[in-house]
């Protein structure tokens, strides 16, 4: 059984999920998950790898539609609206909840393209001056402006892994998400950059509700302020990210915190 | 620790060097490093034997189609204003010029200007149809009439064969003695890209299979390009897994191994019966090479489409494109080259093809280069099949410049494939 700490019950809950459940074909992988992600905080999900928290990621903003063997039951919510629900359209959802990858994905087109191409699809900004606007605001959020404003033409492809993970950041942040997942996005950056990105997170967590998947708990512990514990499927235990790493309830959460198994 | 019982351990004396500096294992070293050497030598053996023989083959065809390219004429001077043969420049530009020449008796004046310069002989060694040659030279410079110019005339075939120490010994002495009075000799032979078949070797052009060849495969790629392309996009893009697309997948695969004349028995037995006045033309053949290179560029492109990493379409997904959005923004790009250099490969293939095209009726005579997609043509292999076949000699070298004009063809549309896809060609 879930625990959930005391402190959690009050918050506003800007995504909700009741009695998730997640299967690849006969396997589940997600087994009755129920959480409330608050609009105002990072929220972390930690576990040992194959515990399900990318794939309980992916389904707020259903991109395990795309994985034809994947099966998604219970009830997810953004806003109070089910988004499995008729009146949701998943390009729509898709454009309020954004996501960034566990390796950057930047397309092979130009810095601008990458930053431009939501607003385009999404018939944001219309105007060449428009766009020049969202492009120039999303990588100064993203903490990239003064490094790329001189080569907007260059590939995105040619920048660093570094510059490359803030470049899809401000690519999910230039259609103007509510939500922004991030599926482990430092895992494949050093030191230094995964250090750029922590403190990227940290200022946009002001703007937008952030979850972020990571296997590193010192990372959890920087970034986040609710922190959720999965292990083989389930949520074991969800809480202020201090409890969790202080005083935390479950004894599988200790063993795992203290670096027991993992 | 105790060192681990490794199999070339000698006996129990105690390891003072590693299991990697034993004498057993540097001869080990040395047969890996002999294998290698071994391996490149056979490697670069291989390379060298296919360069020799691509070199063999396209030097022996240089040697013969640079001769094919040329051929033996004779001069004779005409004096239009003595000739009787009158004409204004409307009469001339009319498209029964030709026609109105010949009525008029241009073709015995030809002769009889021949036969006054080079005798009766040799007059009647120009070729029947050499006549047409002035025609044609009237016809564009109709101020001609009234002046007096000398044409290089093509000869019979065996007079040709004479000049090149062939044939009876009169006509070879006959040949002799106008090429030292500098009258019979062998000039480059333009028109041999601008007219179409015919009879003798010494009037036959290129031109007309050329054309038919470059209609059919605008037919092919027309039809086998975006069928295929959308054919690829469908399936690995939209087509739900399952026992369906498995069989269609391995219908298309055993389709792309099929001999081609069986292509031709269905273009016969399907295209032909839809529509049995356009046997021969461009638009038939095209169709039935379609057919053939559609799963080549199905095949291609799939595997093109396969390649494209996911991390980029999760990217465009997670931002909110639609799936048709990720495809034509972000899949088909990358996949493009890929599926170029399919289309490369099978257009290549379609151009050398003759088998299904015989069967379709694009065996035939052409004189006149076709005017469109529905007139009767043949294509640049079906008329090198064709000049081989030929009994006359001079059809030898005439084959062997066709060769040269279908490589050229083939190298040209190649090189363009190759010029797109790099220039579409992206690192990601």
């Amino acid at each position: 059984m879930t625990v959930i700490h005391p402190k959690m019950t009050d918050q506003s809950a800007k995504i909700r999920a009741q009695d998730v459940c997640v299967y690849y074909g006969d396997k589940k992988a997600i087994d009755h998950v129920s959480i409330d992600i608050s609009p105002n905080y990072v929220t972390a999900f930690i576990g040992p790898s194959g515990c399900g928290k990318s794939t309980f990621l992916r389904c707020f903003n259903r991109m395990n539609d795309t994985i034809g063997a994947a099966k998604v039951t219970g009830l997810i919510e953004l806003d109070g609206e089910d988004i499995h629900g008729s009146r949701m359209d998943v390009v729509q959802l898709r454009a309020r909840v954004g996501m960034v990858f566990q390796k950057p994905n930047p397309f092979p087109k130009s810095i601008y393209e990458n930053i431009a191409y939501g607003p385009r699809i999404h018939g944001l900004a219309e105007k060449k001056a428009d766009l020049d606007v969202v492009v120039e605001r999303s990588l100064t959020r993203a903490g990239l402006w003064d490094e790329v404003k001189d080569r907007l033409e260059d590939s995105g492809t040619a920048l660093s892994g570094g510059q490359q993970q803030r470049l899809c950041i401000a690519r999910a942040i230039a259609v103007d998400p509510e939500v922004i997942l991030m599926d482990e996005p430092a895992s494949a950056l050093d030191p230094i950059a995964t250090a750029k990105i922590e403190e990227l997170i940290d200022e946009l967590s002001g703007r937008y509700a952030i979850v972020i998947v990571t296997h590193s708990m010192q990372q959890a512990a920087r970034v986040s302020q609710r922190t959720a514990f999965f292990h083989l499927g389930k949520m074991v235990e969800y809480g202020p990210t201090s409890e969790i790493f202080t005083n935390p309830i479950e004894e599988r959460t200790k063993d795992y915190i203290t670096g027991r198994y993992g | 620790m105790s060192s681990p019982a490794l199999p070339h351990d000698a006996g129990d004396a105690p390891q003072t060097r590693g299991p990697t500096r034993t004498p057993a294992f540097e001869k080990r070293l040395a047969q890996r490093y002999r294998a290698e050497r071994n391996f490149r030598r056979i490697g670069l053996g291989a390379v060298v034997f296919s360069v020799a023989v691509l070199v063999f083959l396209l030097g022996n065809m240089l040697m013969n189609g640079v001769a094919g390219f040329q051929r033996a004429e004779l001069a004779v001077t005409i004096d239009f204003a003595q000739s009787g043969v009158t004409g204004d420049p409307v009469s001339l530009a009319a498209p029964s010029a030709v026609q109105t020449l010949e009525m008029q008796g241009l073709p015995d004046v030809v002769t009889f200007f021949a036969e006054e310069q080079l005798g009766k002989d040799a007059a009647a060694e120009i070729a029947p149809e050499g006549w047409r040659d002035v025609a044609a030279a009237l016809t564009a410079d109709p101020d001609l009439i009234t002046r007096s110019q000398t044409f290089y005339l093509p000869t019979t075939s065996a007079l040709a064969g004479a000049l090149q120490g062939e044939g009876p010994a009169e006509l070879r002495a006959l040949a002799q003695k106008l090429s030292d009075q500098g009258k019979l000799g062998r000039n480059w032979d333009w028109g041999f890209l601008a007219r179409s078949d015919a009879t003798s070797p010494q009037s036959v052009g290129i031109w007309g299979a050329l054309k038919g060849s470059m209609l059919t495969m605008l037919v092919t790629l027309v039809l086998a390009f975006p069928i295929g392309v959308l054919s690829a996009l469908y399936l690995e893009e939209y087509a739900p897994r399952g026992r369906w697309t498995d069989i269609i997948e391995v219908s298309i695969s055993n389709l792309a191994a099929v001999p081609s004349i069986i292509f031709g028995l269905l273009g016969l037995s399907v295209f032909l019966a839809l529509f049995p006045n356009l046997r021969s033309a461009p638009l038939i053949g095209g169709m039935t090479l379609a057919l053939m290179t559609m799963p080549v560029i199905v095949i291609s492109g799939r595997n093109a489409i396969k390649a494209v990493p996911p991390s980029i379409r999760d990217g465009a997904l997670a931002i909110g494109a639609s799936p048709v959005q990720v495809v034509f923004h972000h899949v088909l790009p990358l996949a493009l080259p890929g599926m170029l250099t399919g289309t490369i490969i099978g257009m290549a293939r379609a151009l050398g093809e003759t088998a299904p095209l015989l069967l379709i009726g694009m065996r035939i005579f052409v004189a006149t280069p076709p005017e469109g997609f529905a007139s009767p043509a043949t294509v640049l292999p079906m008329q090198i099949f064709l000049w081989s076949d030929e009994i006359d000699r001079g059809f030898v070298e005439r084959t062997s410049a066709a060769i040269i004009v279908l490589l050229v063809f083939l190298l040209t549309m190649n090189g363009l494939a190759i010029y797109l896809r790099n220039k579409f060609e992206k690192r990601w």
